[in-house]
């Protein structure tokens, strides 16, 4: 279901989120640090760089007088794989440039009169731009040689040239008005304000003058590609775009107008490519296709919606991490009316992964970042407003997180918002948190005067509604009185908040990141935990535990093998479990691709997608069903993890695989490292003998722990490495006898029977066999160890809810073991109390003869409570003596022991009752005859 | 339980000769839910009696408030309408802190959204306010109102995806409120906010925000025309 999947989706990115963004705040690296700060397109790199002096002149210039100077400014020069950079060293207004290397046409060498070389570079703008270098002859000669190279690896970039510039209004401008000589065939394509009208009144906004402004600009300047910026460049911005222009100049401020030449074609393709297929990112982008600027006439129309559609369904299959978030349908919508559909496809991309990061992204960190960073600024900025909004409770981010999120677009009346995304692109992000200061402040007396979220939030609803009033209506000073509250708040916004830099947002940013990722995180947690399938056998508190472990090793196995993925392969699975598992510490690391290893038959059991991972949900379903509390289930989900073909049916190499397997499971307890509960009580026992003993030497009527007991654990140790060993051998021999013949199904009747000929087909490796689900369960059964591994020991030696930073070997101190259970004094006190009390019992009745014996084998009957501990369950306690280890031996050869065979088939047939209501009855009845 | 049995509960209190000023509790509410199964239009028909028919998605939360006369009580409720979109799940907690009372909606032809709301329940019953009163909403009731009324033509699938059953059950079972409404024809609407006014445990807390109630602006909810005649539809 899309709604899980994009859970899932969401849970897997945030960790790849924070992964990413964590670089981020210790520092992009320095090529990513250039190339952001000149909007140039990650991956350019630096080949050269000095001090120099540009002289810029432009062969448009006609207007050239006797007295005309030449700009002249002194600063950097940056040379990258595709640009020229250049930027003023006292003021970046004054004179910058990025100098997009397919547009030079020329380059020559000049005499310089500044310094040691000088290169006179014609573009095909029709600048002239000088460049006297400020270094030493050989660097300067190495700048002329790798210009030279770069411009020859990059010629071909000129083809992309031509079919470019007939996308740029500047050109047809210039062109339209013979300005140049480029034949621009069309119009280039532009937004829907051409068809639907463009907001606002262009009279009132001046948008001839503008466009004429811009007009001797490029002229003079160059344009797009090769434009050089001067102080005139900015407040030609500052003032309001006009309309036919916006949308190149926005491209051109956010740069990304150069991932638009180097992309020629994608947007189309990326459309085409996925032409039919659905995402869910799609299914939420038609849920908000037909609410996008509803008021405006361009989005009632098939055409802008088809617009919308396209490129946010492209933007969705770019980048399927963000996929698509509301507010980007607005954003959209409001680039498109000044944007053709591929500017406006490429300047979201620039949007959401370099100008505002994290926004749009499935988690919204950006958002929530920015917020926080906000609340900082405005404790900092205004501190009564402050305290008045934290005194009364006024939730700021009500507010203020749309203003973010849509651009100040679905905030402000769209002329208005215009103007600010102008200011935007050319500034950056910071432009939001200016404007945003300045409009509280600008409201700070309203907004103190009221103590509640609704009116705080009327009076900005109201204010928005007045920007276009004077904001001092009753001065009498018609300048004041002339001012609107649009312009006062730019002037608040760029003047007042001036020191509201990049740096400081990013310092605010590096204190708030973490506890912003923590919050995420672990509402992703608890979102993801929610909706895991229901896991009987864990618990909530275990399955936190369980999710920060899968985290953890998933990203620890990412970062070494360097991939985005979260899910868990097979490598972090081996990690994981041999981290929780005692019994997986023996793994042999060169095992680790063997297929048939037991770990990698539960890691491809556990992956029911067969994607060669597994999902946080696959895991957690898997262990659940590991550490199963029921016994029969247990057994039973054993036995699916071999039955491959799902017929209930394992044949002869599946049993071997199985007898193996439980060899490798069980090879803490058959190597003596950990002990299991019958030897623990053997040790009680011991113990409890020793100091019974002690006792009666004594005398002593009221008896104390000792400190320090003696106990054989040699032999103990042995009589549990036997006891394995026993369990695993005798395992394969009763899995062979019992085994069903696969064509002679016949002769099953007969099996219990005298039937000399069936157990030997059986047993005959040329004869197809097959042990089934009750049978597996019932060789299992037969066996007291293996029995108890089912029941317990397994679950007891997978150690869920071990937390993540405890860090325990299990394994290989069996004198903690010992101390473990004398720790226990209480149990083994216990036990010494009850024989002493029995002793006692036996003495008043005379029969002292026996004394020892009997009182032991009472013993044994008073520890029944502590045998159901041990799953030792629903069988009776007289034929319990049958399954215990020496008597079974006697199974070793059933032909001869017939009776006791029969009586086993009883008694597991009534252990398979017990367990009715979950298995299969028709399996059952092979054993009732 | 029923609208019609939370109808029938309630007092008119629109009495002119009370000289005394009428008792005013406020309620934050928060709207929880899928994307656009009609959370804001919910709340326009309640506070403006309006209905728009597409409208911009909310971005992070609306705040609105409106007031109400509810058995000789006036309650103010200072509604957070919240995004819907799954990304904006995280900024939730924000909006329900504190909340005394949710309405979490669903829309009866989109079974996804009734998944979500299921899930906006765990959240509220884990990490919300203890005595929080939620009511279940299933909106949407006018795309299915005709095949329902007019029996329902056998050759076409229904649109209705969510039976009223399976809101009922939901409801029984997380002991919530429920009803089945319209934001477009305003069916039920009024209905969901008399119940939660109804239900609110107003526990002595509350005291501190009563003030006088007479400012203007509010509806009397039960005297008024714009509740729905036919009010038992929904079953």
């Amino acid at each position: 279901m899309a709604f899980f999947e994009n859970l899932k989706d969401k849970a897997l990115n945030t960790f790849q989120q924070v992964l990413l963004d964590k670089k981020d705040g210790s520092g992009l690296t320095k090529e990513q640090l250039f190339c952001q700060q000149y909007h140039i397109p990650d991956g350019e790199t630096l080949i050269y760089r000095s001090n120099g002096v540009v002289v810029v002149k432009s062969e448009y210039n006609e207007t050239t007088q006797a007295d005309y100077q030449v700009p002249l400014s002194q600063g950097k020069i940056y040379l990258t794989q595709h640009f020229l950079i250049f930027e003023d060293e006292n003021d970046k207004k004054n004179c910058s440039f990025n100098l997009y290397l397919s547009t030079v046409k020329k380059v020559e060498r000049v005499s310089s009169d500044y310094g040691e070389l000088a290169l006179n570079i014609i573009t095909y703008s029709k600048l002239h731009i000088t460049l006297h270098l400020d270094d030493i002859r050989s660097e300067c000669e190495r700048f002329a040689s790798s210009l030279s190279t770069t411009l020859k690896k990059y010629l071909k970039n000129l083809n992309k040239l031509q079919p470019f510039i007939q996308t740029c209004y500047s050109e047809y401008l210039l062109s339209k008005n013979k300005i140049t000589n480029e034949k621009i065939d069309h119009v280039p394509p532009g937004g829907l304000g051409l068809i639907f009208k463009f907001p606002g009144n262009a009279k009132e906004l001046r948008d001839k003058t503008k466009l004429k402004m811009w007009f001797d600009y490029f002229k003079e300047h160059g344009r797009h590609l090769s434009l050089i910026k001067t102080p005139l460049y900015y407040k030609l911005i500052r003032v309001g775009l006009p309309n036919r222009l916006r949308g190149e100049i926005w491209e051109l401020c956010s740069g990304s107008i150069y991932l638009r030449i180097d992309h020629q074609g994608e947007y189309i393709n990326l459309l085409n490519n996925n032409k039919d297929k659905k995402s869910f990112a799609i299914e939420e982008i038609e849920k908000d296709l037909n609410r996008s600027l509803p008021e405006y006439a361009a989005y009632q129309s098939t055409e802008g919606i088809e617009k919308l559609r396209r490129v946010l369904t492209a933007y969705s299959w770019k980048n399927p991490d963000v996929g698509y978030c509301q507010a980007m349908n607005i954003v959209v919508a409001a680039l498109l009316i000044y944007m053709s559909e591929e500017q406006a496809f490429w300047t979201l991309n620039m949007l959401c992964d370099r100008i505002v990061p994290g926004y749009y992204s499935k988690t919204m960190y950006g958002t929530l970042l920015d917020q926080r960073v906000f609340e900082s600024l405005v404790q900092n900025t205004m501190p009564i407003l402050w305290d008045h909004i934290i005194k009364n409770d006024i939730q700021l981010s009500v507010v203020s997180l749309p203003w973010f999120l849509s651009l100040y677009l679905s905030s402000m009346p769209l002329v208005y918002a215009f103007r600010i995304l102008d200011i935007f692109f050319l500034q950056g992000p910071k432009t939001l948190f200016q404007v945003a200061l300045a409009i509280l402040k600008l409201n700070g007396d309203e907004l103190l005067k009221t103590e509640d979220d609704g009116t705080f939030i009327s009076i900005i609803k109201t204010y928005f509604h007045t920007l276009d009033q004077s904001a001092h209506p009753s001065s009498s000073n018609s300048k004041y009185r002339n001012t609107t509250n649009f312009q006062e708040l730019l002037v608040t916004a760029f003047k007042e908040f001036s020191n509201i830099d990049e740096e400081m947002i990013n310092q605010h940013k590096n204190k708030h990141r973490d506890s912003i990722f923590q919050n995420i995180s672990s509402f992703v947690k608890r979102t993801e935990i929610r909706n895991l399938p229901r896991l009987n056998n864990i618990s909530n508190e275990t399955l936190n535990i369980l999710y920060d472990r899968f985290y953890s090793s998933v990203e620890i196995s990412n970062i070494t093998k360097g991939s985005g993925s979260s899910l868990m392969d097979y490598k972090a699975f081996l990690k994981f479990m041999s981290d929780i598992c005692d019994w997986v510490q023996f793994i042999d690391p060169k095992d680790e691709k063997n297929d048939t290893h037991f770990l990698k038959r539960l890691f491809n059991h556990w992956d029911p997608e067969k994607q060669n991972a597994l999902t946080f949900s696959d895991l957690t379903v898997g262990l659940n069903n590991l550490v199963e509390t029921d016994l029969m289930t247990s057994m039973s989900n054993f036995f699916e993890l071999y039955d491959d073909k799902h017929n209930g049916k394992l044949d002869r190499d599946s049993i071997i695989q199985i007898s193996e397997d439980l060899l490798y499971i069980t090879s803490p307890w058959k190597e003596g490292y950990l002990f299991d509960e019958i030897t623990k009580v053997a040790v009680e026992n011991e113990v409890a003998n020793e100091i019974y003993q002690e006792q009666i030497k004594n005398g002593n009527e009221k008896f104390e722990l000792p400190k320090h007991v003696d106990v054989n654990r040699e032999k103990l140790e042995q009589q549990q490495v036997q006891r394995y060993l026993q369990a695993a051998s005798t395992f394969m021999q009763r899995s062979f006898e019992y085994a069903i013949p696969e064509k002679e199904e016949v002769l099953i009747e007969d099996l219990a029977i005298d039937n000399k000929i069936s157990h030997n087909a059986a047993l005959n490796p040329n004869t197809p066999v097959y042990l089934d689900r009750p049978t597996f369960r019932m060789v299992i059964l037969a066996d007291e160890s293996y029995e108890l591994l089912f029941s317990s020991t397994l679950r007891n030696a997978t150690h869920l809810s071990k937390p993540l930073d405890q860090k325990f070997n299990p394994i290989g101190n069996i004198k903690n073991m010992f101390d473990g259970l004398l720790a226990d004094g209480k149990k083994v006190a216990n036990q010494v109390r009850r024989r002493m009390d029995s002793r006692a019992s036996q003495m008043t009745n005379n029969s002292s003869n026996n004394s020892i014996k009997s009182s032991k084998s009472k013993i044994e009957e008073e520890d029944d409570e502590k045998d159901d501990d041990f799953g030792i369950i629903s069988i009776d306690e007289k034929d319990k003596d049958l399954i215990l280890a020496t008597e079974a031996q006697t199974l070793v050869d059933p032909i001869t022991n017939k009776p006791a065979n029969q009586n086993e088939f009883k008694r597991f047939h009534k252990a398979e009752e017990n367990s009715i209501h979950k298995h299969n009855k028709e399996n059952l009845i092979e054993f009732e005859t | 339980m029923s609208s019609q049995q939370q109808q029938s509960s309630s007092t008119s209190t629109n009495n002119n000769s009370l000289q005394q000023p009428i008792p005013t509790i406020s309620v934050k509410l928060v709207l929880l839910g899928e994307a656009a199964v009609g959370k804001s239009s919910l709340v326009l028909r309640f506070v403006s009696n309006d209905f728009q028919e597409n409208k911009e998605p909310t971005i992070g939360a609306a705040f609105l408030t409106q007031k109400c006369t509810i058995n000789n009580q006036i309650i103010k409720y200072e509604i957070w309408d919240t995004a819907g979109q799954e990304r904006f799940a995280s900024l939730a907690p924000m909006y329900y802190r504190n909340a005394q009372a949710a309405i979490i909606v669903y829309d009866i032809t989109k079974p996804a959204s009734f998944i979500k709301a299921r899930h906006w329940v765990k959240e509220l019953h884990e990490q919300a306010n203890k005595n929080i009163t939620i009511a279940l909403v299933g909106n949407k009731y006018d795309l299915v109102e005709d095949e329902e009324e007019g029996g329902a033509n056998e050759n076409e699938e229904s649109l209705r995806k969510v039976s009223y059953e399976e809101g009922l059950n939901l409801a029984n079972e997380e002991g919530l409120l429920f009803f089945e409404t319209s934001a477009k024809t305003n069916h039920n609407i009024t209905e969901v906010f008399v119940a939660i006014g109804e239900k609110i445990p107003k526990d002595k807390s509350n005291e501190s925000n009563i003030n006088n109630g007479n400012e203007g602006g509010r509806i009397d909810l039960l005297n008024n025309e714009h509740i729905p005649q036919k009010s038992n539809t929904c079953c």
